[in-house]
């Protein structure tokens, strides 16, 4: 199959795809008790009021018919208004894109060196000193829920030793690099040990494998085997956990958002489930389930065209 | 390096499983965030101590009980996907799972955590909800991958019974795959937990949770950081821990 065929046929899959997660989407914001109406009715609902509300949103009529005409409307590239505020909901998501595009670039800039140079560098050294004390922090970290990091840190850097500002609050991200340290530090934690430990099996594969030891008794330079020959097959399984966090960043990282105050995708996600409203809960599904749909795409390409083979069969 | 994991796993669990026997049943409170006591007062005035004491089983008990219940629905679930004879049965378990997959985990945490309310049941069946679909995949292929071994293949030609080439001999071979998965899984669990918790999913407000603490605390950190730091620096040992301590067991099982 050819690289151009099967990009198309995986967008095809991808449009059906996103489709199914916007249906699984509405259907659990369906089940959600009470809607927009009570919750803006207020405290003390008096249920002529919520009905008139109901009847002005049109919330009152059939939740086949409401899907039909959102569907209509994303189809034309428009996502509703939001029932709360009435802004339209594609300025919603703009707004949360600003912030959460700062925090995921900034933290994939940084991530994807850093991995497979501590990848590479334990794989070198297996067995060493180096190694033995990255694996046991990366294999510590793997898997350390953020929101514990980000206060310890909070704790220690920022109101202890007072280096770094403790939250984002109010502060406009790209002028006070300062501000973002600390979400950055929390965010690549985890990352950062995943996949520097396949980078890093990767690489030790890799080297031992056939065509670098042909490599080697050709008399090619040690440097070019490593980075040449051995290094783009070694970052092939990687591509896929890279694809994987970039996911995970662009979805609005809700933790991190909400400890440091960062106002992005997650943090709307967190007050429009709250707020029960639905077109922007709708909204951001079909923003995540789109973003899933490319960076999987992507993600699959780089791996063709890394390692040929490994892509080929499926 | 040895004993670190050890160390780090037994001080927290301890605390938690064996915390909530001593924590007295008068507690008075004070004002908030006061440093009267050993680790002070929290948001509401209650003995840090006290809270740090109570507050561990749950987050323990709930991602125990959420990898439990993942490997309960998880395995039959995949290893029948991948034993049924008419190979739609397969399509029509797989397919809704990637698509639980493809929805990012916090979002259907938050959801499915609004729709049934707070309760502990309800945090134990989300984290399953989101675990058990990757147990099923794994299990699938671990299934389908027994199912094509030669040794079962001279086993039915032998004339083994259906006892031991469809439910012994396969079993005994997912074992493996289990205790391969168990640790990954269980430290999924905590962290799902520990996080739904911090977000106010499932949990009540008030609750004597370290996650919980963490979050509702937190206004106080330049008044009384360890009603904060402590109970997150169990959490960071906790999760630390369990990876080093499965990890070590993994690798010396896989050099014997």
């Amino acid at each position: 199959m050819s690289l151009r065929r099967y990009a198309v046929r995986r967008l095809a899959i991808g449009a059906v795809q996103v489709l199914a997660v916007v249906t699984v989407v509405f259907l659990l914001v369906q089940a959600l008790p009470g809607d927009a109406a009570v919750a803006l009715a207020g405290d003390n609902p008096d249920p002529r009021r919520i009905g008139e509300i109901r009847a002005a949103m049109g919330l009152d009529r059939p939740a086949l018919d409401r899907f039909g005409s959102w569907l209509w409307g994303l189809a034309h590239g428009d996502l509703g208004v939001s029932l709360v505020s009435g802004r339209p909901v594609v300025a919603f998501l703009l707004d949360g894109l600003g912030p959460t595009l700062v925090l995921a670039v900034l933290a994939l800039v940084l991530l994807v060196p850093l991995s497979v140079l501590l990848g590479v560098v334990a794989a070198l050294r297996e067995g060493g000193v180096v190694d033995r004390i990255t694996t046991a922090i990366t294999v510590g970290l793997h898997s350390i829920p953020e929101f514990a990091l980000a206060v310890v840190l909070i704790a220690l850097f920022g109101v202890h030793l007072r280096w770094l500002p403790p939250t984002a609050v109010g502060a406009d991200l790209l002028a006070q690099p300062a501000v973002l340290v600390l979400p950055l530090v929390v965010l690549l934690a985890r990352p950062v040990c995943s996949i520097s430990r396949l980078v890093r099996a990767g690489m030790i594969d890799a080297l031992a494998s056939d065509h670098v030891r042909h490599a080697r008794r050709l008399g090619i330079g040690a440097q070019r085997i490593r980075f040449a020959h051995a290094l783009p097959n070694a970052l092939a399984p990687a591509v896929q956990q890279v694809a994987r966090t970039t996911d995970w960043l662009l979805g609005g990282v809700i933790v991190v958002e909400a400890v440091f105050v960062v106002p992005g995708l997650g943090t709307i996600l967190v007050d429009a489930v709250a707020a029960r409203d639905l077109p922007v809960v709708q909204g951001l599904a079909v923003v995540f389930a789109v973003t899933t749909v490319l960076v999987n795409l992507v993600a699959d390409l780089i791996g063709f065209r890394l390692a040929p083979r490994s892509v080929a069969i499926a | 390096m040895r004993g670190v994991g050890a160390l780090l796993v037994t001080v927290p669990l301890l605390l938690a499983l064996a915390g909530p026997w001593f924590v007295p049943d008068d507690r008075t409170r004070g004002g908030p965030f006061m440093p009267n006591s050993w680790l002070g007062t929290d948001f509401v005035g209650r003995d840090v101590w006290h809270q740090v004491l109570a507050g561990g089983r749950t987050v323990v008990l709930v991602a125990l009980l959420a990898t439990l219940l993942s490997y309960l629905v998880g395995v039959p679930w995949g290893v029948v996907a991948a034993m049924s004879r008419p190979r739609v049965v397969d399509d029509l378990l797989m397919r809704p799972l990637d698509l639980l997959l493809a929805v990012p985990s916090l979002l259907v945490l938050i959801l499915t955590a609004t729709i049934a309310g707070p309760g502990l049941p309800v945090l134990v069946g989300v984290v399953t909800l989101v675990n058990f679909p990757d147990v099923a995949r794994i299990f699938r292929g671990a299934a389908l991958e027994i199912a094509g071994r030669p040794a079962l293949e001279a086993m039915r030609l032998q004339g083994e019974s259906w006892w031991r080439t469809s439910i012994v001999y396969p079993g005994r071979s997912m074992v493996r795959t289990l205790a391969a998965d168990s640790g990954v899984r269980l430290t999924g669990a905590l962290y799902l937990v520990a996080s739904a918790s911090f977000l106010g999913v499932g949990v009540p407000p008030d609750a004597a949770d370290w996650a919980v603490m963490v979050d509702r605390n937190r206004v106080g950190l330049f008044l009384q950081p360890w009603a904060v730091v402590v109970p997150a620096v169990l959490i960071v040992a906790l999760s630390v821990g369990l990876n080093l301590v499965f990890d070590r067991a993994l690798r010396a099982e896989a050099r014997s």
